[in-house]
């Protein structure tokens, strides 16, 4: 099964996490929301499929381009 | 009867010149998943408008006194005409021999020659299809000695930035000097999987830093568009890139001397969205598409987005409102709240010098918090870049009008205005200014009250929501402190009254502009 890591576009901590594993998502939809700059970035799943794995926890610090979680596709 | 032969020489040396580098390299190229140059030319121009120049340019072999084949030069250029208007084109022939640097008593076009000097004397747009690696060592050995940089000078690429529009498109592997004729454009292309661009191509890397790394990984659009910038935009095919290339230019006038071209009105101006009233959220805190508001706002499937990839907290795009060609900057909340970095403030300098040259006027829709922030920033020189956007917005003389959609802070929010113009700055009602956030700007202005406060905190968002009240855009409005608070549904028929109206200036402005002083 093809797999596609989704990455943070934002250096920041994590706020919220919207998804749990396994889910079922579509493309756009909002896995968790970042803050960073004082604002809720949230973070959009690029393809459909289900999320095989949070590789973050709340409260977090992010880097840009950290890879945040891991969708099947 | 020898007049008769002498045409058929003719049209038998303008065969050879069809064949490119012959069967062999010609299928090696499009099994690389490219056009040939002669391909790529027919895709991009006008059907049937391309007159060649030079076609008979290249090797001749003789056997007594009779040309038994030529090898064509390899670099093929000519006038021709994309959506109607002329253009000079010009590409090296990767087919024959790598597209490298023919000799010939003149240079065909690619660095200063004839293409060059075409666009440059009869003012019409350049395109360079760039396809060559540039020079080589062995060079050296054919003439005897080592050819001092700027043999082929870049002084004529230089003076035709002040003149016409300049287009490359990165079509193959660049290294060295066509790499470098492509950044010397207002706006270059690449596409992605069959094209790379580089200083130096990974054999010198490896040579010269030990790295080993793919050409792809070294050049690829990943780098050179999205982290370098090096490169504006992508394009998924050679197709697209044609595509874009005449789309870029159908924006742009012929040259400096003249204004953009009108285009068609069908789209009205009094279209007032509704969306446009709910996009941006209540709650402060939340991100919006900004490029959802550039569509609703601008004339319908008009919006051609530059630099898409790179400095992506801020985009910049060519529009039309009411067919009048205009300059978008927009801020992007979706990235780290908008804010201007280095990558950011580059891509605006870039913009609005290629906006102002072009007498395009200017629209900023403007959600900036400020210079990004923190060490990362700091060592990357954001105070500098960003005073730059500073800099080149005060030199801007075209017109630019400034629509604040929600936060407008700072000296980024003064690199959005043109203080010594008109100045004009319409907000809607979600929209707030100031020298800095209330966020942040708070804990710093009452730092010892905070400090020996029993719970700084609560007091914190005391002061917070008592500071905001302040940055209501009605209370500004009231003192003209901004011109205008609008109904977000009437920012196109808003802003399409002033550009129109701009027009008249524009006209009067028209010609090379001279920016003095030094940029910091």
């Amino acid at each position: 099964m093809a797999s596609v890591e989704i990455q943070s576009d934002v250096t920041g901590t994590v706020w919220k996490i919207e998804v749990k594993e396994g889910d079922t998502i579509a493309e756009g939809d909002t896995l968790m929301i970042l803050e960073s700059m004082k604002m809720e970035i949230p973070v959009v799943s690029t393809d459909a499929g289900t999320v095989a794995k949070i590789l973050v926890t709340e409260e977090e610090p992010v880097a840009e381009g950290q890879a945040v979680a891991l969708l099947n596709l | 009867m020898s007049r008769k032969r002498d045409i058929e020489e003719l049209e038998q040396r303008r065969r050879w010149a069809e064949q490119q580098g012959g069967e062999e390299n010609v299928a090696r190229q499009h099994q690389a998943g490219r056009l040939t140059i002669r391909e790529r030319i027919d895709t991009l121009v006008d059907k049937g408008s391309f007159q060649e120049v030079g076609k008979l340019t290249g090797a001749g072999e003789y056997e007594a006194g009779e040309v038994q084949g030529v090898t064509p030069a390899p670099y093929v250029a000519g006038l021709a005409k994309i959506g109607g208007r002329d253009v000079v084109v010009g590409g090296e022939d990767f087919t024959i021999r790598g597209g490298t640097t023919a000799r010939l008593d003149r240079r065909k076009g690619g660095q200063g020659g004839f293409s060059e000097d075409l666009a440059h004397q009869y003012r019409i747009p350049l395109v360079n299809l760039i396809d060559g690696a540039g020079g080589s060592v062995t060079s050296a050995k054919r003439r005897g000695h080592a050819t001092f940089p700027g043999v082929d000078s870049f002084d004529r690429s230089v003076d035709l930035l002040a003149e016409v529009p300049v287009v490359s498109a990165v079509l193959g592997s660049a290294a060295g000097g066509p790499a470098g004729r492509a950044i010397l454009s207002h706006w270059s292309v690449m596409v992605a999987e069959t094209s790379q661009v580089f200083a130096a191509g990974p054999a010198v890397v490896e040579r010269s830093l030990g790295q080993r790394i793919t050409k792809e990984d070294l050049g690829g659009p990943d780098v050179a568009v999205a982290k370098g910038g090096t490169i504006d935009n992508v394009a998924a095919s050679e197709e697209e890139c044609c595509w874009m290339i005449r789309r870029y230019l159908s924006y742009m006038p012929q040259n400096v001397w003249q204004a953009p071209p009108q285009g068609p009105a069908d789209d009205s101006v009094e279209r007032a969205d509704d969306e446009l009233l709910t996009i941006v959220p209540a709650e402060r805190r939340r991100a919006y598409h900004m490029r959802r508001v550039i569509e609703l706002v601008f004339d319908k499937d008009s919006v051609f987005e530059i630099q898409p990839d790179f400095g992506t907290a801020l985009i910049t795009c060519l529009a039309r409102l009411g067919g009048h060609v205009v300059g978008v900057v927009a801020n992007n909340p979706m990235v780290y709240g908008g804010a201007m970095d280095v990558a950011e403030a580059l891509k605006q300098c870039h913009f609005i010098e290629l906006c102002d040259t072009f007498h395009i006027p200017l629209v900023f829709l403007v959600d900036v918090p400020g210079f990004m922030v923190g060490l990362q920033a700091e060592e990357n020189g954001v105070l500098r870049a960003g005073m730059r956007a500073v800099y080149v917005a005060s030199q801007a003389t075209v017109p630019v009008v400034t629509c604040v959609i929600r936060k407008c802070y700072g000296m980024a929010g003064m690199a959005t205005c043109q203080q010594r113009g008109v100045n004009l700055r319409i907000a809607w009602p979600s929209a707030e200014w100031g020298s800095l956030p209330v966020e942040g700007g708070v804990a710093v202005a009452y730092r010892r009250e905070l400090a020996e406060h029993p719970d700084p905190k609560a007091r914190e968002q005391e002061l917070e929501a008592e500071l905001r009240e302040f940055s209501s855009p009605f209370r500004a409005a009231e003192a003209f402190g901004v011109e205008d608070v609008i109904d977000p549904r009437e920012t196109r028929a808003y802003l399409h009254q002033f550009i129109a109206a701009a027009q008249s200036r524009l006209a009067t402005e028209l010609g090379p502009k001279a920016r003095t002083g030094v940029r910091p």
